[in-house]
């Protein structure tokens, strides 16, 4: 459905996309995962048309955005970031101006209008002034407004900034009900909204792709080491300089606890380094009250990931 | 074209749901009603019922409002897009940017002429006012050649006023820096075209004082050569916002 090769963006300070390639297949709904200034926007706004790239190429359902972008256009349904929205327009009026902006016939347009109020939740508010409308309910509006042409693409740029946990809940379930229709290309910094919504994740950092994969895959590339977290009760420079002489075994953190305990995040090439560290205890004489292996969440793959940077 | 009619639409809507328009309506209207009460005071005095006639499209008061109000009708057209970020959402559909500034245009010129209703009511009682034998009156020819001068400004003004709402995101710096240009230039080439000592000034002065032209206008005279310097400055200021638009996304 889309792909992206070699594209590069600069704005004149900066280098905001960088070189980035990937793909998406029809029918997936793609998480576009990056911390704030990754270079995400600029890309989708790349994708929809809205700003021209420097070197590279797009396409979407085959056609070219340099050569046929309305072409391109007439299959992306896009939300962009703001949710930017007339707040003097009834819901109504809105999306059928929007309607027609995007090239769907007179005669089908009330219909369309009213499919994807009905999509959104919006039945009951036709008649209300935009701007008098909750968060919730705009975003709403939004996302009625991308997919009242019946894209083959949505793409949607993080589509639940600014809402409460509840709005939130919502718009997930309402984006994982469109994804049986449309391809989804969705954009957001809150990792549980991939987590929750997203069957392959796309992590940007610094203008380029760090990683494009299922959730799972990406937790298991990282369980090839794993951290281990320990109290016990010892002097610290000793203690750490005892553990980091073990093969396999290096401190990354250790801290005083407040109740005088020594606590230890320990890097271990297999979690079941736990019993040498226990072994090393016992022999030591330290008492022990925690030795556990941290689970993976998907924040820390990627907090890993876009820390890597420097090695891509 | 469909979509060129929905925008245009659109921003006939906009126009009139905003307060601006209605104060803007309110003083120009006053304006109006000020003019014709000072034409009928011309008249009082003796005045040729003629020349109080022509005095209905270019009176002072309303020539020299129309530099100021231009701005607060165009201040919006592109910046409140902007800043909205409704114009990355208008340019991510079919709409081409030439449809876009079109419409824009043509909505705020529309308004415009709505502004200019009520000084047609007034010709039309000035009209019943006059014995039927006055000589040379009601002079048709004069009404519409003032008419077409009042259209003529405007649509230049207009396009200066949405060109510079294409350069900000903020409705006050579009409608100061729109009030700076318009204003200054219909003060500094009525100078040029009435006080200044030079005979080349004066010259250049009468090409572009958009005061002179419509003292012109009004009296019937319709010089192609300023019909042509008003529709070729509007389309080069439209053809300059045009590619402003297409090039300043961010």
């Amino acid at each position: 459905m889309i792909k992206v090769s070699g594209v590069t963006k600069k704005y004149p300070a900066r280098l905001a996309v960088d070189n980035i390639s990937f793909e998406v297949g029809r029918g997936e709904i793609v998480g576009f995962l990056g911390p704030n200034g990754a270079g995400k926007t600029t890309t989708m706004r790349m994708l929809t048309g809205y700003l021209p790239m420097n070197s590279g190429r797009i396409e979407v359902a085959g056609f070219d955005i340099s050569k046929d972008p309305q072409e391109v256009r007439r299959r992306i349904g896009y939300l962009p970031e703001s949710c930017p929205l007339y707040p003097e327009m009834r819901v109504d009026e809105y999306l059928k101006f929007r309607a027609s902006l995007k090239g769907v016939k007179t005669s089908a347009r009330r219909s369309k209008v009213n499919e994807a109020k009905e999509l959104c939740g919006l039945t009951e508010v036709g008649k209300r002034i935009i701007g008098q409308l909750s968060k919730g309910y705009r975003q709403r509006v939004g996302l009625a407004d991308s997919l009242v042409h019946d894209p083959d693409l949505l793409v949607l740029d993080e589509p639940t900034v600014g809402l409460d946990p509840f709005q939130i809940r919502q718009v997930r379930e309402l984006i994982t009900h469109l994804a049986e229709r449309h391809t989804v290309l969705l954009s957001t910094h809150i990792l549980q909204e991939v987590e929750a919504i997203c069957e392959r994740i796309l992590i940007i950092n610094e203008g380029k792709i760090v990683a494009s994969d299922t959730e799972e895959n990406l937790h298991r590339q990282l369980q090839a080491c794993s951290i281990i977290e320990m109290e016990v009760q010892a002097e610290k420079e000793a203690a750490v300089a005892r553990i980091s002489a073990l093969e396999g075994l290096d401190v990354r953190n250790a801290g005083e606890l407040a109740d005088g305990w020594l606590w230890l995040e320990i890097e271990a090439d297999s979690a079941s380094m736990r019993v040498e560290l226990f072994n090393l205890a016992v022999a030591e004489g330290w008492s022990l009250r925690e030795l556990s292996e941290q689970q993976h969440s998907l924040e820390d793959t990627f907090v890993e990931l876009t820390r890597k940077k420097g090695t891509h | 074209m469909g979509v060129f009619i929905s925008l245009l639409k659109k921003e006939l809507r906009t126009c009139f749901y905003s307060p601006i328009a209605y104060v803007v309506m309110f003083f120009f209207w006053a304006l109006t009603g000020g003019n014709f009460i000072w034409l009928l005071s011309q008249l009082a005095h003796g005045e040729s019922l003629t020349i109080a006639t022509q005095l209905m499209f270019s009176g002072p008061l309303l020539t020299f409002a129309i530099p100021v109000i231009v701005p607060l009708i165009t201040m919006r057209l592109f910046a409140e897009e902007r800043k909205l970020g409704t114009l990355e959402a208008l340019l991510t559909t079919s709409v081409k940017v030439p449809e876009l500034v079109l419409a824009k245009f043509f909505g705020a010129w529309i308004f415009y002429i709505v502004l200019w209703l009520p000084a047609i009511v007034y010709v039309f009682f000035q009209h019943q006012l006059a014995p039927e034998d006055t000589l040379g009156f009601p002079d048709g020819g004069a009404m519409a050649a003032g008419a077409l001068g009042a259209l003529l400004v405007g649509a230049l003004y207009i396009a200066v006023g949405l060109f510079m709402s294409t350069l900000t995101s903020n409705q006050i710096v579009a409608a100061i820096s729109g009030f700076a240009v318009l204003f200054g230039s219909f003060l500094g080439t009525m100078y040029m075209a009435y006080t200044a000592q030079e005979s080349a000034v004066r010259i250049l002065g009468n090409y572009y004082s958009s005061f002179a032209h419509m003292m012109d206008f009004a009296r019937g005279i319709v010089d192609s050569r300023i019909v042509v310097m008003y529709v070729t400055h509007t389309a080069w200021f439209l053809f300059a916002a045009v590619r402003i638009v297409e090039s300043k996304r961010v």
